[in-house]
């Protein structure tokens, strides 16, 4: 019976099967289990009654007034923490790629905000923020940038690019290390033939390290898209969505769907819709980054 | 103990087929040799015996034994790399004594046949270093160590000397050689370079395209090339293939194409029973022990071999015999040999 | 000598924004109550001590810390905060090593041996790991409650199983895919099956990768914070990430006290990736590239 069977594919079956089962059971499972559940309208406050309604779930939360809002504000979060990190990174790769004294010690402090667990780094910067005792305050008044201490985040225009400057300050420096590493295959040969053609600093950066960087761009830039729009972790301990709905994103939206008014269906619906956000996004961007590349 | 058969052996890579249906009987205790141009299916060949590439058709017997699925390490075959493949983590005493250790054998045991192995290798003085701490010569001796450490039936051997230097690669293969007597096992051993073929083998595979073009004794081989592929492949300098310009032997019927072949070393002063070829040298280059020159004859221009006390200068005219019956006759049209 | 002024002057400004945050946090930590609501603050400790550390390693003991004259309120959760550093500690480690094992059978599958179904497997390993967190949340919720392992380190440990396997297989293959393929032949020869042949050739081979999959794995779940919340009820499994959120979300709570566990939860992690900051790099940049 087995005997059909090779030996390497025997050995292999039994290789693969522990990682296989966790990820079916644990990944694979619950995301068509999650599919029939955004099928039917599911409550928990009801757990007998379960009825199938179809795509009705999705209909209903694309038509919600908070679902059009969470969309604005993903977007907002998302543009603005993608862009500025990928910015910096840009800027903090160049500047680590350099060759000085102290670079070793720059590249270690690099990993501090990778490392940072981000409840820590939500507690951190609403620590910062603090309207009375944050250093925020404290150092923008002895610049003298402003008159009055202000509670920064109770502020409904600001609360959302403060939470994306947390974000980008734990996100950027995973960003600068897959740039550093594209940076460093570039062969010096095209920066001594740009030299020797008689190119600026800045005409090497646009036309040398720039092109050569953009495998690492769409790298950072799918990358950072993926972690941005689903974030939230920083919106719970920082904002809980607000003030008024100010930092209402996808995914507060969909806690508070399925985990304070425990409407699982919805909840699921929305989970999808993200998901599929995701994806058509870095698809999108592997298509236009992707090609002009190739 | 061990002769192997190889039945329409087939390996195809998707739509590749690296080895075509190949049929090979190797003699127990007998040198084979497996000698073609690069990306002719050699490795494949040797790695579908090792069972280190999967068979995708035909059938291989070890003796009368069918061992065309059996995985590698329950073939019991030895081999040696191109690369070494030493185990860089391991002492050199380590790497030899490996197959005797997944085999169970005792430690004292193992050291005791390690020793010996590297007695026999002159690697004794070296049985603690690792693989990175010696030169390519070392390296090849300890990957030969580990081969015959497990004493076994057959060897494997895939271009195992193309690394090392000329020199090295002399003694190597004189070392190579001594072990096949001492050992009397079937060695298998893949070589894109004719001499080491001709001195190592008992017989010689020339493959081509995943084919065997001819398969027989190095004699064989040299004297009766099968078709034009093998008579140019072994031979240095190459034969020399001509479709006119060489006498034709008398026995070639009239009007068929043929190529006509000439070994570079088959002429000598003209004389009684040979055709004499007359032309002019355009190039001399002397060879310590003999003197290598182009002459041109009508049309044609041959390289040839002569023995140095020909004394022949650039730019004069020679004249050499060559015998009929040493000339190699091809068709033309199938390349292969036509014999008398 | 303009490239030297503009470089420190750019390293000046990387530290002041990589470090200052912490380095405010850490100097928040050793402060009293009364110290760290001043106004304007102190910018460094004008006492430094560890009374906020001393608080929590004595299990949070509110009337020990009454007891010593500080001002601010203690959450009410304080004496979960050791429980809950010893959980996390847990699930890390037991992540890590599965992650090991898991991670280092499969990876060897993947890259080594040609079988039926390799390429499908590939693939469900990439697919899941672009499967976005919060698209897991809700039926994995339904799942580990079905199971009826909601509230279990186990629910949390298979959980962040899955999401750091795809990482770190994808690390190993990579990694394998670079140790010659004579080694492998070789040691088939020599007599190993694929069992010997990963544990004489591959694991000795990939210390690197190894280490920098056992980090990712760690310091993933040490970190993790939505699974946790939702996977999680009581202290008995509850991390330290979901307590220190417990802490900021409540408004009587002292300030330094939660800096102090703050700076707790960001020491291990930080101290890993300084230490193997060699390993973490080169596994991190492999993975994302590769992938
Ligand atoms: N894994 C593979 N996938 C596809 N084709 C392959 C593979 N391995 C080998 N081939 C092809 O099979 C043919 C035979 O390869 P093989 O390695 O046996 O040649 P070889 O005679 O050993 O050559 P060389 O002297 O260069 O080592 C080649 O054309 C090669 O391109
Ligand atoms: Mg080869």
């Amino acid at each position: 019976m087995l005997a059909r069977f090779s030996y390497d594919d025997r050995s292999a079956a039994l290789l693969v099967l522990p990682v296989m089962a966790v990820l079916l059971v644990v990944a694979a499972f619950p995301i068509l289990y999650s599919f029939w559940v955004s099928l039917h309208d599911i409550v928990l406050t009801r757990p007998l009654r379960r009825p199938f309604v179809g795509l009705e779930n999705y209909w209903r939360m694309l038509g919600d007034a908070r679902f059009h809002t969470a969309v604005l504000r993903t977007t907002v979060y998302t543009v603005v923490t993608v862009g500025v990190t990928t910015v910096l990174a840009v800027g903090v790769a160049l500047l680590l790629n350099e060759n000085f004294r102290g670079n070793k010690l720059l590249n270690t402090l690099l990993l501090l905000p990778w490392a940072t667990p981000s409840i820590v780094n939500g507690l951190m910067w609403k620590w910062i923020y603090d309207p009375t005792y944050g250093l925020l305050n404290a150092v923008l008044l002895k610049l003298g940038l402003i008159e009055h201490y202000r509670a920064w985040l109770g502020d409904p225009d600001l609360t959302l690019l403060l939470i994306s400057n947390a974000a980008i300050w734990k996100q950027m420096p995973l960003a600068a290390l897959l740039l550093i590493v594209t940076m460093k295959a570039i062969p010096d040969d095209l920066y001594r033939a740009a030299k020797v053609d008689g190119a600026t600093v800045v005409q090497r950066f646009v036309h040398v390290t720039l092109p050569a960087l953009r495998p690492g761009l769409m790298l950072v830039l799918v990358y950072e898209t993926m972690i941005s729009i689903r974030h939230f972790d920083l919106f719970l301990i920082m904002t809980q969505g607000g003030p008024g709905d100010a930092s209402y994103t996808l995914s507060w939206l969909i806690y508070v769907e399925t985990f304070r008014s425990l409407r699982f269906g919805t909840g699921a619906a929305l989970s999808y819709l993200l998901a599929m956000l995701t994806f058509l996004l870095s698809w999108l961007f592997i298509r236009a980054f992707g090609e002009r590349n190739g | 103990m061990a002769a192997i058969t190889c039945q329409g052996l087939t390996k195809r890579y998707g739509g590749v087929t690296a080895v075509q249906a190949l049929d090979l009987a190797i003699a127990e205790g007998e040198f084979m040799v497996l000698l073609g141009p690069s990306g002719c299916g050699k490795t494949t060949t040797l790695n579908m015996i090792a069972g280190l590439e999967e068979i995708s058709d035909g059938t291989l017997l070890f003796d009368t034994r069918d061992v065309t699925r059996l995985p590698p390490h329950k073939r019991e075959v030895a081999m040696v790399f191109q690369s070494y493949a030493l185990y860089p983590n391991k002492t050199v005493a380590q790497n030899i004594g490996f197959p005797l250790k997944l085999r169970g054998v005792a430690p004292a045991e193992i050291a005791r046949a390690v020793a010996e192995v590297a007695e026999q290798l002159e690697l004794t003085a070296l049985l603690e270093r690792r693989p990175n701490q010696l030169s390519g010569g070392q390296r090849q001796r300890v990957a030969l160590g580990r081969a015959i450490v497990r004493h076994p039936s057959v060897f494997l051997m895939d271009e195992p000397l193309s690394n090392l230097d000329a020199t090295l690669r002399l003694s190597m293969r004189s070392l190579i050689k001594r072990l096949h007597h001492k050992l009397r096992a079937t060695f298998v051993y893949v070589t894109h370079d004719q001499a080491e073929a001709l001195t190592l083998a008992d017989r010689i595979a020339v493959m081509q395209g995943g084919v065997i073009q001819q398969l027989d004794t190095p004699e064989g081989i040299y004297e009766r090339p099968a078709n034009t592929f093998v008579a140019s492949f072994l031979g240095s300098p190459q034969i020399n293939l001509l479709r006119q310009g060489l006498p034709r032997p008398g026995w070639v019927p009239a009007g068929r194409e043929v190529v006509i072949g000439l070994r570079p070393e088959d002429v000598a002063r003209p004389g009684d029973g040979l055709v004499t070829l007359s032309g002019r040298v355009e190039l001399v280059s002397p060879l310590g022990s003999e003197t290598q020159l182009e002459l041109s004859v009508g049309e044609a221009t041959l390289t040839l071999r002569v023995p140095k006390d020909w004394r022949v200068a650039e730019g004069e005219t020679l004249d050499v015999g060559v015998d009929p019956a040493r000339l190699h006759v091809f068709d033309a049209a199938t390349t292969m040999r036509i014999a008398p | 000598m303009q490239r030297k002024l503009m470089l420190g002057f750019f390293s000046v400004l990387f530290v002041l924004y990589v470090a200052g945050p912490v380095l405010w946090l850490l100097s928040s930590s050793l402060q009293q109550e009364s110290e760290i609501t001043a106004v304007p603050p102190n910018w460094l400790p004008p006492n430094p001590g560890l009374h906020n550390f001393t608080a929590i390693f004595t299990a949070g003991d509110s009337a020990e810390y009454a007891n010593r004259g500080l001002s601010g309120f203690l959450p009410s959760g304080a004496a979960n905060l050791l429980p809950s550093l010893y959980n996390s500690l847990q699930v890390g480690l037991w992540v890590a090593v599965l992650n090991l094992v898991f991670a280092l059978t499969a990876a060897y599958a993947i890259a080594v041996i040609d079988f039926r179904g390799r390429r499908a497997t590939l693939y469900t390993v990439l697919a899941t790991r672009v499967i976005p967190d919060i698209a897991l949340v809700v039926p994995l919720f339904l799942v580990i409650r079905n199971l009826g392992l909601i509230n279990s380190i186990g629910a949390l440990v298979v959980t962040y199983l899955a999401v750091t396997l795809p990482f770190t297989v994808f690390i190993l293959i990579s990694y394998f895919e670079g140790i010659p393929r004579d080694l492998y032949r070789a040691s088939r020869i020599d007599g190993c099956g694929h069992w010997g042949a990963l544990r004489h050739v591959y694991l000795p081979l990939s210390l690197p990768a190894l280490v920098a999959a056992l980090m990712f794995a760690f310091l993933t779940s040490w970190n993790e914070f939505l699974f946790a919340l939702v996977l999680t009820q009581s202290a008995a499994a509850q991390t330290l990430p979901i307590i220190i959120a417990g802490f900021v979300m409540d408004f009587t709570t002292s300030f330094s006290f939660v800096n102090a566990a703050g700076v707790i939860a960001i020491l291990p992690p930080v101290l890993l990736a300084v230490l193997f900051q060699r390993y973490i790099v080169a596994g991190l940049t492999a993975g994302a590239v590769k992938g």
